[in-house]
C-alpha cells in the first residue's frame, strides 16, 4: 500500500511540475506556427552547408517548437527550398535548443548546471554534424515520401547538360508548377494544389481573429496529445523508480556503457515531450551516470517512437534509419566521453 | 477522424462535439486539480516551494482556457452548427498530425483520480530503499557558500549535514549542542540503542527527493520510537564507530514526539 502511494505521489509530482512547462511550450509553439513566416528565415540562411546546419540548429531559440511541432515546420522549410542541412539541423535541434527547454532543464538540474549546458551544446553539435552529413546528398528527393519529393524545388545543379538544357528552354515551355513572387526560378513537378498545401503556412493568409481561434484550437490539440503522452511517461517513470529493485537499477545505472544504452532505449520508447523530459530524467539522477542522463536528454527529442511516426510523413524508411543511427551513435559517443572524462 | 460508434444517437457528426466536450472537461478538471493541490498545501509534498507559483499560474490559465472553450462549444451546440468545428479541424490537420487522439480522455481520468487522492510524504522505508546509508551525510547540492548558524543548537538537520560535508572530521563538533527534528529510521545491523533521524531533501519535485540523516544514540532501546515517528532530539554531539565507520552521533538527552510537519521536506 505504501509502495502504491509512493508511486502515485511521484506520478502526480512529475505531472504537476511538468504541466506549466508543457502549457508554455504549447502556447509559444502554437503562436509561432501561426504568426511566423518561415520564408523570411530561409532567405537569411547562409549557403555554406556547415554554417546552414549550424544556423538551422539555432533557429529553435527564436522558434521554440517541441518535437511534434517541428516536423511540419521542417517539412515546410524543405518544400520551400531551404538548404537540406538547415532543415535537418532544425529538425533535430529545435526541440532541445530553445529557451523553454533550457529553463525547464535548469529548473530540474539546478544542482548540476553542467548537465544543462552540455545538453544544449551537444544537441547543437550533433544536429549540426548530421545536417552537414545529409547535405552531401545533393538531391534529397529519393529519401523523401513521394508527395513531399514531388513538391520540392528541382535542384539546379543536377548535371551540367541538364542545366544547359534548362537554360536554353524558356520557362514558359517547361512543365510543372512555378511559384509566383519567388526570387529566381522555383520549379516544382507536383500537383499544384498538393504543393500549395504543403508549402504555405496555411494560416498566414487569414485575418487575425481567425488566426487566434486557430491558435486556441492548436493549443488544445497539442495539449491533448502531449498531455496524454506526458501522463504515460510519468506513470512509467514513477513505477520504474519505485518498483524495480535498487540493486538491479544500480548495477545498470552505474556502469558507463549499460547506463547509456538503457537511457537511449528508454528515451526512444517513452517519447516524452522535450519541454518536460528533464523532470523525467531527474527521477533517475541519483542512480544513473551523468552521461546516461545526457544521452536521454539529447537523443529523446531527436528520435523516439512518437517522432518516428511523424518523421514517416516526410522521409522514407531509409532516411529515418540514417537519422536514427547517426543520432544514436553520436549521442552514445558524447555520453561515453562525458562518463569517462567529465563526471 | 473515423467514427467509433454508429448508433442512431451517436452519429459521426456528433464526434467533434464529444471530443471537444472531453477536451473541455479535461482542461477544467486539471485546473481544479492544480488549484486543489495549492489550496490544501498538498503541493508541499509534490514540489519545491520555489515552483508553486508555476502550478498556481497554470491552474488559473487552464481555468480560463477551459471556460472560454466551454462557452464556444456550448454556443455551437446550441446553434446546432457543426460546420465551423469541422472546418477548423480540417485546416488544423494540414499543420498538425494527430497520433494520440485519446489524450484528453486519459488526462481527464487522471485528473479525476487526482482530485480524490491525497499525496503522502515519503517515509522510512523509502529512505532505506533509496539508500539512506549511502548518502547518510551527503547532500547532492554543492553550494558554493552557505552560512552556518553560529549557535550549533540552532542548526537544522540539513545544516548539520551540509556542515559535515564541508568539514567531515566528527571530532571537530565534539560536545556541541544539537537540537534537530526528523523522522525515525531503524537500521537492522545497528545496535538497538541507535536510530537514524532523517529527512528528505528536494531540489525540484518529489521525483528527486533524497534522504539525509544523522545517527542518534539513545539511553534505552529504540523500540520506544517506531519508524516514521517524528521526533525533536536534543543532546550533545560525539564520535562513535557505527557500521565500521567513525561518525558524528547525537547523544540524546531529551526526545520529544512531534506531529508530522505540513512541509516535511527540507530544501
Amino acid at each position: 500500500m505504501n509502495q502504491l502511494n509512493n508511486v502515485l505521489t511521484l506520478f502526480f509530482s512529475l505531472l504537476v511540475e511538468a504541466m506549466p512547462f508543457l502549457l508554455l511550450g504549447v502556447l509559444l509553439s502554437s503562436a509561432l506556427l501561426l504568426f511566423v513566416d518561415e520564408r523570411k528565415l530561409i532567405a537569411a540562411v547562409p549557403r555554406n552547408p556547415l554554417l546552414a546546419a549550424f544556423v538551422g540548429s539555432l533557429i529553435g531559440f527564436v522558434f521554440p517548437v517541441c518535437e511534434c511541432g517541428n516536423v511540419p515546420v521542417a517539412r515546410r522549410l524543405m518544400v520551400q527550398g531551404a538548404p537540406i542541412s538547415m532543415s535537418i539541423g532544425f529538425l533535430l535541434a529545435a526541440p532541445t535548443v530553445n529557451p523553454i527547454v533550457f529553463w525547464a532543464t535548469w529548473t530540474a538540474f539546478r544542482d548540476q548546471p553542467e548537465i544543462v549546458f552540455m545538453r544544449v551544446g551537444f544537441s547543437l553539435l550533433i544536429a549540426t554534424i548530421i545536417g552537414w552529413v545529409f547535405s552531401t546528398q545533393k538531391d534529397l528527393r529519393p529519401l523523401l515520401q513521394p508527395a513531399i519529393a514531388r513538391s520540392m524545388p528541382v535542384p539546379r545543379s543536377r548535371s551540367r547538360r541538364r542545366k544547359k538544357h534548362e537554360e536554353s528552354v524558356s520557362d514558359l515551355l517547361q512543365s510543372g508548377t512555378f511559384i509566383l513572387g519567388q526570387s529566381g526560378k522555383l520549379q516544382l513537378d507536383g500537383d499544384p494544389l498538393e504543393t500549395a498545401a504543403l508549402m504555405a503556412n496555411p494560416v498566414l493568409s487569414k485575418p487575425i481573429p481567425v488566426r487566434l481561434q486557430m491558435m486556441l484550437d492548436n493549443v488544445i490539440l497539442e495539449l491533448r496529445e502531449l498531455g496524454g503522452i506526458l501522463v504515460i511517461g510519468s506513470a512509467i517513470a514513477a513505477i520504474v523508480q519505485v518498483s524495480i529493485p535498487r540493486d538491479v537499477v544500480l548495477n545498470l545505472g552505474q556502469n558507463n556503457v549499460t547506463s547509456i544504452l538503457a537511457m537511449l532505449l528508454l528515451a526512444c520508447v517513452i517519447s516524452i515531450c522535450s519541454t518536460v523530459d528533464a523532470f523525467f530524467a531527474l527521477s533517475f539522477a541519483s542512480i544513473f551516470t551523468s552521461g546516461s542522463l545526457l544521452a536521454f536528454l539529447i537523443f529523446g527529442p531527436m528520435i523516439d517512437l512518437k517522432n518516428i511516426a511523424l518523421l514517416w510523413s516526410v522521409f522514407k524508411g531509409r532516411a529515418i534509419f540514417y537519422l536514427f543511427a547517426l543520432a544514436a551513435l553520436l549521442t552514445f559517443l558524447v555520453a561515453f566521453l562525458v562518463n569517462l572524462y567529465v563526471s | 477522424m473515423a467514427p467509433t460508434a454508429s448508433s442512431r444517437f451517436l452519429r459521426p457528426s456528433h464526434l467533434p462535439f464529444i471530443m471537444a466536450l472531453i477536451d473541455v472537461a479535461a482542461i477544467l478538471t486539471w485546473s481544479l486539480l492544480l488549484l486543489k493541490f495549492c489550496w490544501t498545501k498538498e503541493i508541499n509534498l509534490l514540489l519545491h516551494p520555489d515552483y508553486v507559483w508555476l502550478a498556481y499560474t497554470a491552474g488559473f490559465f487552464l481555468m480560463g482556457l477551459g471556460l472560454f472553450k466551454m462557452v464556444q462549444v456550448l454556443g455551437r451546440l446550441l446553434n446546432r452548427s457543426s460546420r465551423r468545428v469541422k472546418r477548423s479541424q480540417s485546416s488544423e490537420a494540414i499543420s498538425h498530425f494527430s497520433i494520440f487522439p485519446f489524450g484528453s480522455a486519459v488526462m481527464l481520468g487522471v485528473a479525476l483520480f487526482g482530485l480524490s487522492f491525497t499525496p503522502q510524504p515519503f517515509a522510512s522505508q523509502t529512505a532505506l530503499d533509496r539508500g539512506v546509508m549511502d548518502t547518510l551525510t551527503l547532500t547532492r547540492s554543492q553550494p558554493q557558500s552557505f552560512r552556518s548558524k553560529s549557535r550549533p543548537e540552532e542548526r537544522t538537520l540539513t545544516e548539520w549535514v551540509r556542515t559535515l560535508n564541508v568539514y567531515p572530521e566528527p571530532d571537530a563538533y565534539k560536545d556541541q549542542k544539537a537540537k534537530i527534528e526528523g523522522f525515525v529510521i531503524h537500521i537492522k545491523d545497528q545496535p538497538d540503542d541507535v536510530l537514524i533521524l532523517s529527512r528528505f531533501v528536494i531540489t525540484c519535485c518529489a521525483a528527486d527527493a533524497y534522504p539525509i540523516g544523522i545517527p542518534v544514540k539513545l539511553k534505552g532501546s529504540r523500540s520506544a520510537y517506531a519508524p516514521d515517528q517524528w521526533l525533536r532530539v536534543e543532546g550533545k554531539m560525539a564520535t562513535q564507530t557505527l557500521s565500521g565507520k567513525r561518525q558524528l552521533v547525537v547523544m540524546a538527552t531529551d526526545l520529544t514526539k512531534i506531529p508530522k510537519p505540513d512541509a516535511p521536506y527540507e530544501y
